[in-house]
Parts: C-alpha cells; sequence; structure tokens
C-alpha cells in the first residue's frame, strides 16, 4: 500500500492519476502507484489501473480496480462480499445501502477511490460470528422480506435509522426507511422488525 | 403468535420461520449474480434507440478503442441461434423477436449489440461508445397510433380459445329496468423486481451453466438448448434464490441464449447486469388495456345482463394476451352474458405475464362497474354482491369447488369497520382528508401442473427433499419443507430443501399461483411412497401400505396421519427391518385432468397446467374481500391510501406466515397499481421514458401505514392433494377497483382510467 | 462512464488549481472538462448515464474541513457548502429559526443520500428531464444545444410551467434552493481570484435561448457557502409529490412571513416543482405585504404567483395544483406555533 505520509504536493492527495483501464481483482500492490513520484502531480497513464486498499468489516482488502469502481462494484466484483445488491445503479433503490463511517450511504453512487480510508461496514460484517446481530434477528422474527434481495440493505438502513435517534415512532421509521424499495412490500414488516430491534441496538 | 405470524386456524399449517431466513439476512443468499466465476468478461447490452426501422450500419471504431474490450457482437457477428416458439404457443420464449438476427428493429429497447470487456466499467463506456446509423420508421406506440392494427383474439392466440358468452345479452340489456355503460383503462406496467435480470454463463466443454433468476428453470434450461441447438441434458440452470419475479423471469428472454452464444465463442464465463432501464425493454410487462362494461340489472339488484369487451395491446409478431374475460364473466350469477377480446399490435416489445395478469386490468374494470350500479341501485356495494354471488359459474353451469367470497367479505367487512361509512360521497372527512371507503371482489384460478420430486429420508429422521422448485419470495423453501416434514412425521429442522436448479426433478413455471399447490403436492406423494416403503417392511402381511397409500390427502395433520393408518410409524423399528439406513424415493405427480402428455412435456420443460375454469365438472378459484380506505386533501388533492384490509380463503394455507406476507404485499402492489404505478410511453417514438426507479413510481415505506390480511380457514378436497389453491395473486387484483371506489366515496368523482393520480381528482 | 483522471483535493487551493487548469471559458460549466466531485449523488449518477463526461475528477471531500461549518447566531445563518443535508437538517439551531431550510432539505431524497450530498452540490443538481437523462435522444438543447427539445411534445407531466423557453421546458428538482432564494440568501463563491459574494437568485439561469448554462458559477469556481440574514421562525417548506417519500416534488413552496400584530409586515414564497430555476414569486410577495391574512387573499396571491405560467399536454395540471400549494403553504404558516 503506497505510503500516505509525507506525499502530499500542492494540496493534493499524493494518488492522482488516470482512470480508464480495467483492474483485475485482488492482485497484490505492486511497483505502481509507489514507484510512482509522489510529488508530481502528473496525471498518469490512463490505461493503469489504480491500488486502493478499502477497509471493509474490519479488515484493509488492497485492490488493483479501474479507477471507475464503486464501492458496490468493488465489493461484489472483487472482494467477494456479494451481500449488498445493485438494483439500480443510481441511487434509486437503496439495495446497495452499506455504512461508511456510521453513516449509511448507496455504495453505487460511492467511488471506491474516495472511500479510501474509511471504516466501510456491509452486511457480511454485522453479525458477530453466528450470533446474528438484533436487527438481522428481528427481520426473522417480523418476516421483514420475502424475496430478500433488498433485505441487506434494508438491514443496514434499518440499523442506521436506530442510531440515528428516527425509530421514535412507527411515523418516523416509516419515513426513514423510505430510501429503501421493498417490491415484495414487505414494509408493515420492517417497521415491526426496526421497533423490535430499536431498544436493544440503543442499549448497546 | 404475532401478527407477522398468524394463530394457524383450522387446517392451515404451522407459522414457522423462513427456510431461508438466516441466509437472506446474513447476505449469503446467492442470486445469480453473486455466483462467482472464475475470470468472467463482462457483457453489457447496447439497445435500440429506435422502435421501428433498421440499422444502417455501426461505427465501432471508437467503442473497440477502449481498453479491455474483447470483442463487439452485433447481427453481423453474433453467434447464430435458432428461433424459439412463445411460451404461450407451445414454446419458451417471453417474444418471437430475435435481436442480433438481422439488421431490423422491432421495438425500442432491442439488443442491437453486446459489448464484452474484460471489466464492467470498460464494457460500460464501449458500449456508449458504439455508434448507430439507423434508418427510422414511423412506429406505432398504443392505442389510437396509426398504424396500429386491432383484431379478436380468438383465433390468433392459442391459449385465448373462446369468448365467453351466454344467454341472450342484447334482449336482456334493453329490457334491463338499470342500466351501465362504463369504459375503463389501465396504463403499462413493469415488474421491476428488485434484482435486475441478470444471466451469467460458463461453460465446460460442452456442458453449459446458466446463473439467471428464473421463475422457470426447466423451461429455460430446454429453450436456451434449443437455440443454441444442443441437448438439454448439457444445459443447467442455477439459480437458488430469485431477487423477486412477480411473471418478469417465467420465460425465456433473448438475453440468456445470445449471453451463452458469446460464452462459448469466446470460451471464457460471461457475466451479464443488464442496467434498469434495459429492463424495461428486454423483457417483459403488462400491456395497457381498454375495456367497456354494460351491466344490466333489476331494480332489487339482480344482474341480468353483463358484457365485458377487453382489448389489449401486443407486439407486431406476437398475440400475446390475457383474457381476463373468462374471470369476469364468471365472477357473478348472471343468465345473459356476452363479451369480446381483441389484441392491438403495436411496434412494442412482446408484453407478458404480471402478477395476475387477466385479473388486475379485468377485474379493475368490472368491480369498478359493479360500484357504480351499486350506486345507480342506491345499495350497498356488498349487498350488490351478495344478490349476485352464485355457488355455480353462468357460462357453462359449472359449480365451483368451493367459494368463499361472501364470508370474506362479511369477516373484512367487521375488520374493516365497513358499517361506519356513511354511503353519501364526501360525506367522510378528517381534518384537511376527505377520507373514503371502497370494497372489491378478488379472485384468482386455482391451478396446478405436473411436478416431481426425489425425498431421501434417514434413520436419523434427516430428510432431503430435491424438486426444481423455485424460491422468489414465495416461501418455497419453507412450505415445502413443512409438507415433507409432515408427510414424513420428522422434525421440520431435519429437512433440507434443494429447489433451484435443473439438475433436480422438474416442477412448474412458478407461476399462476401454482407452484405450492403443485410441489407440495409432488412431494407429498414421493414422501408417502416412502412411508409406503417403510410400512412394507415393518408390517408386510398387514393392509397398512395400502392405507399410507390412503391418506394422500387433504392437508392431513402428523396426527390425523397416524389416526387413519392405525398407529404411527416407528421409523427406526421400520429402518431396521428394511436393513437400510437411507430410503429414497423419486415420483411424478400430476393433477387430475392433465393430459396424457403431461410428464413427457414437463422433463422438456413445458408445463400442462390446469384448473382454474378449465377443469372437468367444476371450476376452482381462490376468492377474497379486499376494503381501502383512501385520504384526497382537500387543498393538494394528494391521495393517500392509509389503511388496506383483505379477507381471503384460498383452502388450505401451509404456512400463516409466509401466507400473510404474501397477501400483504399484494394488497400493496394493488394499491401501488391503482395509484403509482404507470410506464409512460412517448407516443411519437414509441419509447418508454420513465424507465428507472426515481420516476416508475412503486411505494416506499412511508407509502403503507396500516394494512390487515384475515385469512378464513377453508377446505377444498376437489383440488389437490395439498388442498391449496394458491395465494400469490390473490391480493393485488380487487385494490385497483377498491381504491378507485374508495376515491368515489371520498370525493364524488369517478376514476375509470388508471393510475389514479392528483390531477385527476376535481374538489 | 468515461475515463477520467482523479485528484483528491486537500484544501481550497489545490482544488480551484485542478478545476482552472481544465478550465475554458468557451464551455459550459456543467461541460467542464474538470469536475469537483462531494456527494456524488449527481456527478456519478450522470456519469453512468453518459451524460457527463469529465475528463478529470477533483475530490473536495477533504475541504469539508473548512466548509462545512453551520453556524445560526442571532443576526444570520452561514451554511458552509460541504455540509451534509442530513447534518443540516437536524441542526437545532436551523430547525428553529428557519425551519423552511430544515424542512426543504428533510423532505429531500433519501436518508442514504441527504447523509452523502452536500449543500453546494444540492443546489447545483441538474434537471430531471427523462429527455436529458437519456443520451439516446439526440434532441435536448441542454445536452447538445440547437438540437431540439424531445420533452416539449412528450412526455411532460414533471416538467416546468414556469420560467420555460421555446428551447428548453426542464424543471429545476430541488427542494432546498427555493428556501434559499426565498431567504434572500447570499452565496459565497470562492474562485482564483478569491471570494465573491452574490445574491442566491443570480446563481441558476433560466433556459432562455441557452439551456445548456445552468448557472453563473465560471469553470474554477466552487461555492464555499450561504448565507441568510435574520432569523425566519415562521416559515415552511410544502412538498406535494405522488408517493409519501423520496420523490421529487410536483409542486412545493418555500413560505416565510413576518407577522406584526397580524399584518404581514414581509413575506417571501418561492416555488419548486414547476420552474425551470428556483423561483421566487416577487409579485406574489408584493400581494401579501402590509396585509392582514385571509383565505381571499391567499387565493389572490396564488393566481398572482402563477399568472405567467404556461402549461404544455401532460403538466398543464401543476399550474391549478401549484396555486392550491401556495395558498396551502401561507394558511399554515400563518398559523403555525412559533
Amino acid at each position: 500500500m503506497p505510503d500516505k505520509s509525507g506525499s502530499r504536493h500542492h494540496g493534493f492527495d499524493r494518488r492522482t492519476f488516470m482512470a480508464g483501464a480495467a483492474g483485475s481483482a485482488l492482485a497484490p500492490l505492486t511497483a505502481r502507484a509507489a514507484a510512482q513520484d509522489a510529488r508530481s502531480p502528473v496525471v498518469q497513464d490512463p490505461v493503469l489501473p489504480v491500488d486502493v486498499t478499502l477497509r471493509v468489516n474490519g479488515e484493509d482488502r488492497h485492490l488493483r480496480i479501474d479507477a471507475r469502481t464503486t464501492v458496490l462494484d468493488a465489493l461484489r466484483e472483487h472482494l467477494g462480499l456479494t451481500g449488498s445488491k445493485k438494483g439500480c445503479d443510481h441511487g434509486q433503490c437503496g439495495a446497495c445501502t452499506v455504512l461508511i463511517g456510521d453513516r449509511r450511504v448507496v455504495s453505487c453512487l460511492t467511488l471506491a477511490l474516495s472511500a479510501e480510508g474509511r471504516e466501510i461496514t456491509t452486511i457480511e460484517g454485522l453479525a458477530s460470528g453466528e450470533r446474528l446481530h438484533p436487527m438481522q434477528q428481528a427481520f426473522i422474527d417480523q418476516d421483514a422480506f420475502q424475496c430478500g434481495y433488498c433485505t441487506p440493505g434494508q438491514i443496514m438502513s434499518a440499523v442506521a435509522c436506530v442510531k440515528e435517534g428516527h425509530a421514535g415512532s412507527e411515523a418516523d421509521i416509516r419515513e426513514y426507511m423510505s430510501g429503501n424499495i421493498c417490491r415484495c412490500a414487505a414494509y408493515p414488516n420492517i417497521v415491526a422488525a426496526v421497533k423490535q430491534a430499536a431498544p436493544e441496538i440503543m442499549r448497546g | 403468535m404475532t401478527t407477522a405470524a398468524p394463530e394457524p386456524k383450522g387446517n392451515m399449517g404451522q407459522p414457522v420461520p423462513r427456510y431461508d431466513a438466516v441466509a437472506k439476512v446474513t447476505g449469503r443468499a446467492t442470486y445469480a449474480s453473486d455466483t462467482p466465476l472464475a475470470n468472467p468478461a463482462y457483457a453489457f447490452l447496447v439497445t435500440s434507440a429506435i422502435a421501428k426501422g433498421r440499422i444502417d450500419g455501426f461505427d465501432l471504431a471508437d467503442a473497440r478503442r477502449v481498453r479491455g474490450v474483447i470483442e463487439i457482437f452485433t447481427h453481423e457477428n453474433a453467434p447464430k441461434l435458432k428461433e424459439s416458439k412463445l411460451f404461450s404457443n407451445g414454446g419458451y420464449a417471453s417474444t418471437t423477436i430475435q435481436p442480433l438476427k438481422s439488421a431490423d428493429i422491432a421495438h425500442d429497447g432491442q439488443i442491437i449489440a453486446v459489448v464484452v470487456a474484460d471489466s464492467y466499467e470498460a464494457a460500460r463506456e464501449a458500449a456508449y461508445r458504439v455508434k448507430v446509423n439507423y434508418a427510422a420508421a414511423m412506429p406505432a406506440a398504443t392505442f389510437d397510433s396509426p398504424g396500429a392494427t386491432a383484431a379478436a383474439a380468438k383465433g390468433q392466440n392459442g391459449q385465448f380459445k373462446e369468448d365467453p358468452r351466454v344467454g341472450d345479452f342484447a334482449r336482456a340489456f334493453d329490457e334491463a329496468e338499470v342500466k351501465l355503460t362504463a369504459a375503463y383503462e389501465t396504463p403499462t406496467q413493469h415488474h421491476n423486481p428488485m434484482e435486475l435480470f441478470a444471466t451469467s454463463c460458463a461453460w465446460t466443454g460442452d456442458d453449459l451453466v446458466i446463473y439467471e433468476p428464473s421463475q422457470y428453470v426447466h423451461g429455460l434450461k430446454n429453450g436456451v438448448a434449443g437455440q443454441l441447438g444442443i441437448d438439454a441434458d448439457k444445459v443447467r440452470v442455477v439459480n437458488p434464490y430469485v431477487g423477486g419475479a412477480f411473471g418478469s423471469k417465467g420465460s425465456m428472454t433473448p438475453r440468456t441464449a445470445i449471453i451463452a452464444g458469446i460464452a462459448r465463442r469466446l470460451n471464457r464465463p460471461v457475466k451479464l447486469v443488464p442496467t434498469r432501464d434495459q429492463g424495461f425493454t428486454i423483457a417483459t410487462y403488462r400491456a395497457e388495456t381498454r375495456h367497456e362494461i354494460q351491466l344490466g340489472a333489476s331494480r332489487d339488484g339482480r344482474l341480468l345482463a353483463l358484457r365485458h369487451e377487453g382489448m389489449e395491446v401486443s407486439s407486431r409478431p406476437d398475440p400475446y394476451c390475457v383474457g381476463g374475460t373468462k374471470t369476469t364473466t364468471r365472477l357473478y350469477a348472471c343468465a345473459n352474458v356476452d363479451s369480446l377480446v381483441s389484441i392491438v399490435r403495436a411496434d412494442r416489445n412482446t408484453p407478458g405475464f404480471m402478477r395476475s395478469p387477466p385479473e388486475v386490468p379485468y377485474l379493475f374494470a368490472l368491480e369498478s362497474a359493479m360500484d357504480e350500479l351499486a350506486v345507480k341501485l342506491a345499495m350497498d356495494p356488498i349487498e350488490l354482491r351478495r344478490i349476485n354471488d352464485t355457488a355455480n359459474e353462468p357460462i357453462d353451469g359449472k359449480p365451483y369447488t368451493s367459494r368463499s367470497l361472501m364470508a370474506c367479505f362479511d369477516a373484512g367487512a367487521r375488520a374493516f369497520g365497513w358499517s361506519q361509512r356513511s354511503p353519501a360521497p364526501g360525506s367522510m372527512s378528517d381534518g384537511d382528508w376527505l377520507v373514503g371507503y371502497g370494497c372489491a371482489a378478488t379472485c384468482y384460478p386455482t391451478q396446478m401442473a405436473p411436478a416431481a420430486a426425489r425425498v431421501r429420508l434417514q434413520r436419523d429422521g434427516r430428510t432431503r427433499v430435491e424438486i426444481a422448485g423455485h424460491e422468489i419470495g414465495n416461501g418455497a423453501y419453507t412450505v415445502i419443507a413443512q409438507a415433507a416434514a409432515e408427510r414424513l412425521g420428522v422434525p421440520l429442522e431435519k429437512v433440507t430443501v434443494h429447489i433451484g436448479d435443473s439438475d433436480l426433478p422438474p416442477a412448474p413455471v412458478a407461476g399462476g399461483s401454482n407452484s405450492t399447490a403443485s410441489t407440495c403436492s409432488a412431494v407429498m406423494m414421493v414422501c408417502d411412497k416412502v412411508r409406503q416403503r417403510l410400512f412394507r417392511a415393518l408390517l408386510p402381511n398387514e393392509g397398512l401400505a395400502d392405507r399410507a397409500k390412503e391418506t394422500v390427502g387433504i392437508g392431513q395433520t402428523p396426527a390425523t396421519q397416524a389416526a387413519r393408518s392405525g398407529q404411527p410409524l416407528d421409523r427406526d423399528k421400520a429402518f431396521e427391518a428394511l436393513g437400510a439406513d437411507v430410503v429414497e424415493d423419486y415420483g411424478e405427480w400430476k393433477p387430475d385432468g392433465a393430459p396424457l402428455d403431461s410428464f413427457h412435456a414437463m422433463h422438456q420443460g413445458q408445463m400442462r397446467m390446469v384448473g382454474g375454469d378449465k377443469m372437468k365438472g367444476a371450476i376452482a378459484y381462490a376468492f377474497g374481500a379486499e376494503f381501502v380506505e383512501v385520504r384526497v386533501n382537500r387543498f393538494t388533492h394528494e391521495i393517500r391510501a392509509p389503511r388496506l384490509v383483505g379477507a381471503f380463503a384460498a383452502g388450505r394455507i401451509m404456512n400463516p406466515r409466509t401466507a400473510r406476507s404474501q397477501l400483504m404485499g399484494g394488497l400493496i402492489w394493488g394499491m401501488s397499481s391503482a395509484l403509482l404505478e404507470s410506464t409512460e410511453i412517448d407516443a411519437r417514438t414509441a419509447r418508454y421514458v420513465n424507465d428507472n426507479f426515481a420516476d416508475y413510481l412503486v411505494p416506499v415505506n412511508a407509502d403503507v401505514t396500516d394494512v390487515k390480511v384475515i385469512m378464513l380457514p377453508e377446505q377444498d378436497h376437489r383440488i389437490n392433494p395439498a388442498g391449496v389453491k394458491g395465494l400469490g395473486e390473490l391480493a393485488n387484483v380487487g385494490t385497483n377497483a377498491a381504491v378507485c371506489n374508495a376515491l368515489y366515496h371520498a370525493t364524488g368523482q369517478r376514476i375509470r382510467k388508471l393510475p389514479a393520480r392528483l390531477e385527476n381528482i376535481e374538489i | 462512464m468515461r475515463s477520467f483522471s482523479y485528484q483528491k483535493a486537500t484544501d481550497p487551493g489545490a482544488a480551484l488549481r485542478a478545476l482552472n487548469a481544465a478550465a475554458t471559458d468557451s464551455r459550459p460549466l456543467t461541460e467542464a472538462a474538470a469536475q469537483p466531485l462531494a456527494g456524488g449523488t449527481t456527478l456519478l449518477d450522470l456519469m453512468k448515464l453518459d451524460v457527463m463526461r469529465p475528463a478529470s475528477i477533483v475530490n473536495i471531500t477533504p475541504l469539508a474541513r473548512t466548509w462545512s461549518a453551520v453556524d445560526a447566531g442571532v443576526d444570520g445563518l452561514r451554511l458552509g457548502a460541504l455540509a451534509k443535508m442530513s447534518d443540516v437538517a437536524a441542526h437545532p439551531e436551523v430547525q428553529r429559526s428557519y425551519p423552511v431550510v430544515a424542512d426543504s432539505l428533510k423532505l429531500a431524497a433519501s436518508p442514504q443520500l441527504r447523509n452523502m450530498a452536500t449543500l453546494g452540490g444540492n443546489v447545483l443538481q441538474r434537471t430531471r428531464c427523462s429527455y436529458f437523462r437519456d443520451v439516446s435522444y439526440a434532441n435536448c438543447n441542454k445536452r447538445n444545444p440547437g438540437s431540439g427539445c424531445a420533452a416539449m411534445d412528450g412526455v411532460n407531466r414533471m416538467h416546468a410551467v414556469l420560467g420555460t423557453s421555446n428551447q428548453c421546458i426542464a424543471t429545476y428538482p430541488g427542494d432546498f434552493a427555493q428556501a434559499l432564494i426565498a431567504l434572500d440568501a447570499m452565496v459565497e463563491i470562492t474562485g482564483a481570484s478569491g471570494t465573491r459574494s452574490m445574491p442566491f437568485a443570480q446563481l441558476h439561469k433560466a433556459p432562455g435561448n441557452s439551456p445548456q448554462i445552468e448557472t453563473s458559477l465560471q469553470p474554477g469556481e466552487l461555492i464555499s457557502a450561504f448565507t441568510v440574514s435574520g432569523r425566519w421562525p415562521r416559515s415552511l417548506y410544502l412538498k406535494v409529490r405522488d408517493r409519501q417519500s423520496y420523490e421529487f416534488a410536483l409542486s412545493s413552496a418555500a413560505v416565510a412571513l413576518d407577522v406584526q400584530d397580524g399584518v404581514i409586515s414581509d413575506a417571501r414564497v418561492a416555488l419548486g416543482g414547476v420552474a425551470t430555476v428556483p423561483w421566487r414569486a416577487r409579485e406574489a410577495e408584493a400581494l401579501l405585504k402590509g396585509r392582514r391574512f385571509d383565505d381571499g387573499l391567499a387565493q389572490r396571491v396564488a393566481e398572482a404567483a402563477f399568472a405567467d405560467a404556461t402549461g404544455r399536454r401532460h403538466n398543464g395540471f401543476k399550474i391549478a395544483l401549484g396555486r392550491r400549494v401556495v395558498a396551502r403553504a401561507l394558511q399554515q404558516a400563518v398559523t403555525m406555533e412559533i
């Protein structure tokens, strides 16, 4: 991984390059980025992939990918974390919701590059081993899904909804869970699940 | 018991949590595009920007220059594919329009090129860099468009055999004391399942594996094999989970064989994840419809004359239609009935089935008209239905195997508080909101098709069930596991279920709400074969073997089975007597009335669905009554539907938890259909305009406040061994009319064209 | 999405240099070779659709360290342009003293998008016109000047009835901008030559004969802050749409009133969902000032607000709807507890 210390030049992050090349998954980080003269803001050859380190579910994951890769595609196509789903790829459905830091975001409109250095939490990182997170258990108890495709996004969104303090009333839950479309329309059960899990999550 | 897991009543099964629940809440459930492939190439579709005409030529130079591009396939170099007949015409295909075959363009968004690259990002960029020169012709978009042609459905659609009629409609209508003639319209709608229409194809030698969300793996396997010209045994379709379907994944779309052919050509796995907007044109949709209903009644509300004329849009080459008059002409007692269904051909992709294909548009018309008639008669709309309730359908006089329509109305009315309704339009309000109550009947045919299953029981109770069913959110895993556990008397947690794989024994399409009835009937039959072998081993000289067979029947609990067979099976002793630790059996089940070639067809991925109005000597439908409270803001005219109540009777409910969820989702679907959903078509270009989730509106969480589902116990011994009618498509039918009937009650304004939007409200 | 060079600017100077380096006078800002990336909810969306094709992306997120503060003091409000919509919507003092600002943010998009999108990016978000967003339509004067307008006689239910021209009827889709324009906000713009301030009302440009030019912002400039003077506790944002949430407005109104002893001493009315730019209904405001409120006045104001509106085939209803929304918003503002 490129060394981030002391590599800034004229106010730029050192990693300035041209995007556009296809990347290969899970390639070990090698010379290119490291060998780049970090002090030069010269844009790089557009054919080259970029080296990115994403911190996902508490682990650093090194990638060499096309710079255009979104967090969603990085997770799904390059890290084998397919729990986050692509439903629209334009921020219109919420199926790709993950936490970056403590905030829920749509990973389809987040470049992997701009998520570098941030803590990404996906559905795969929610349970503690085989013990389900209270929200996961609540979704089971309340039958808060049918086909299950939107479910990882719903659950990530629901966890954030509670932590934001937006689970105080059913009306609040409905409004603050409206960024996640469920075509099977399990909505009333999703509200019930958020209500069920909220006290336990708030207790920590 | 909780709201999510209602107490089972009567013959219902237990509301156990979903078999696949943990997989789905942990992200471990593997949908088609989640399947890892070794060194995949990524495909991106280029789709047509015109609806009619020809491709004069491509300029691919710019696209080819994108680094990582492997190949660009157009009609000039795409792998050649064989044609496939339409699904509803004895084939497998959703459309006979085969892209990449010639320079011809038959509809907007037709696949005209496939870019394959080393990365998704490169494929997408190159696809946008493909330049196309079109020779465009003027397309016909829809009804009334110049160039659209209409003709009767009968004679052109193999599945639409007859326009139902009986008696003398013209005279009866003429003589009726009270008459209603009204026209209704429903819009184009797209299923928009959350999961995109992904396809991955990987070859190993001559063997192909397809990862694709499918409601019919055996159909897809045979269809793709046919198009590729290879033996069907060489093709395997795998999809353990389908991210929603609603009909859109029931028949083979052209993309699958195209991707398979490209993967073979490149000798590399190819992964396609089309965009949401491409899904609007590379798969099917619910076509727009028009209706004219004529009702004649006596002053006391008896229907004397009923005529339903329907018109539906289809593509140029394919005579697709849903033809819902088979249901609407049979729902109520009426001696004089006439009907006609026509198909209007336009330059569009071929429509297909979408959740309750015939019933949604046709019952919207009829159940709206019934409400209008009730108003003319100054009669409560529930009473009008009660007066015209019937035990026999009026066209052929066949009895309904069971019909709990009025019991549903009564239960629903109680739960909804219908008695609180003041009948005069505009007479109820709450602050800024005008309040309206409306109701409508709902129904859906009970359908079944042949299915096969393999069941293996081990001495320790571990049970493995194999059947190529489909988990589309319907709870297939769960109810199949329950059926086996119940039938074999083993604990549910000992049962593993394997579905969603065409290497498994064939099951029919997960469509037409036949899935639970068909798969559970087959699984139960094979479980009984297993039990029979154990009985025979244990008591070779007694008649129990036959008695075990006898118990193939109607939603038996283990307790009743044991009683009938004299004693419960002592599994351990039986295995001891058998001298084995495992019993495995395979069986093929077909419903009564299924044609002779049923099993042969089943293995060809073609199903012979029976039931509904096509039964011999009877007619089988599930029924329900749906109630909606709408609110119309007196200032802004915003329309909301905060309260939905449905009461349903659908034979045996295998699992009240999954059933309730499906019915609840159906109620919301109906509300959505009535108030939000409409695919807008640019009339000049015959192109879909709002082809995304921001503009094609479906409800969000905040649109849904209070939904109540009531399931009435119902025993029906005539339909199938499982006693199951199916309910996946029952709840989203009546809601359409119920919403508009409620809007009339709130505002005095009759909405006859869906969706009902605020600009249609004048108060 | 086309290839781009990616740079992460860690201070404003660097960001401006990078943007400036790629700037040419001849191209509209939205076509500039270098585009700033903040929340990404507009830029990446449009890049995936091939509508925007910047050669260079300058990630300005690190500038949030200095450009995201929210200061709500006694004499006014200052909002850093890189503040997230969700943070500003949840800010207690914004909610108390500028409810129209908090509401307009809270009612926009979804919780996820509000967590991502910045205020500066939000006011610059681009139209949702389907024909603009689909590059397979050649005729879009905004994307391709002089090519015509497919929406004019196409599916135009969502399109504008105010501020239109014969070149473009695309609706300005945002909500927050209506709050800003209603409150006479100033926008602070930072460029290579320093920081300038101008009325927010001058930021957006109606399509006229050049719908490709959407704002008066110049390539190489960034919005750094918004300021509002005074406090506006009697203000609200009313947003009407087909579904309850997660949808752009069919019609909305940002209303702020100052009522002294029953007499309206100051009134602000701005309209959303119905116009090509954030729309201030000044004629309507004039009718309110110095008057006592009643429903008749509300009707006259609403009429005045849409006096110049022109509907097309599918969006004519927005004129009547917009009037109802204005009248209702005023009624609510007059009676709100503050």
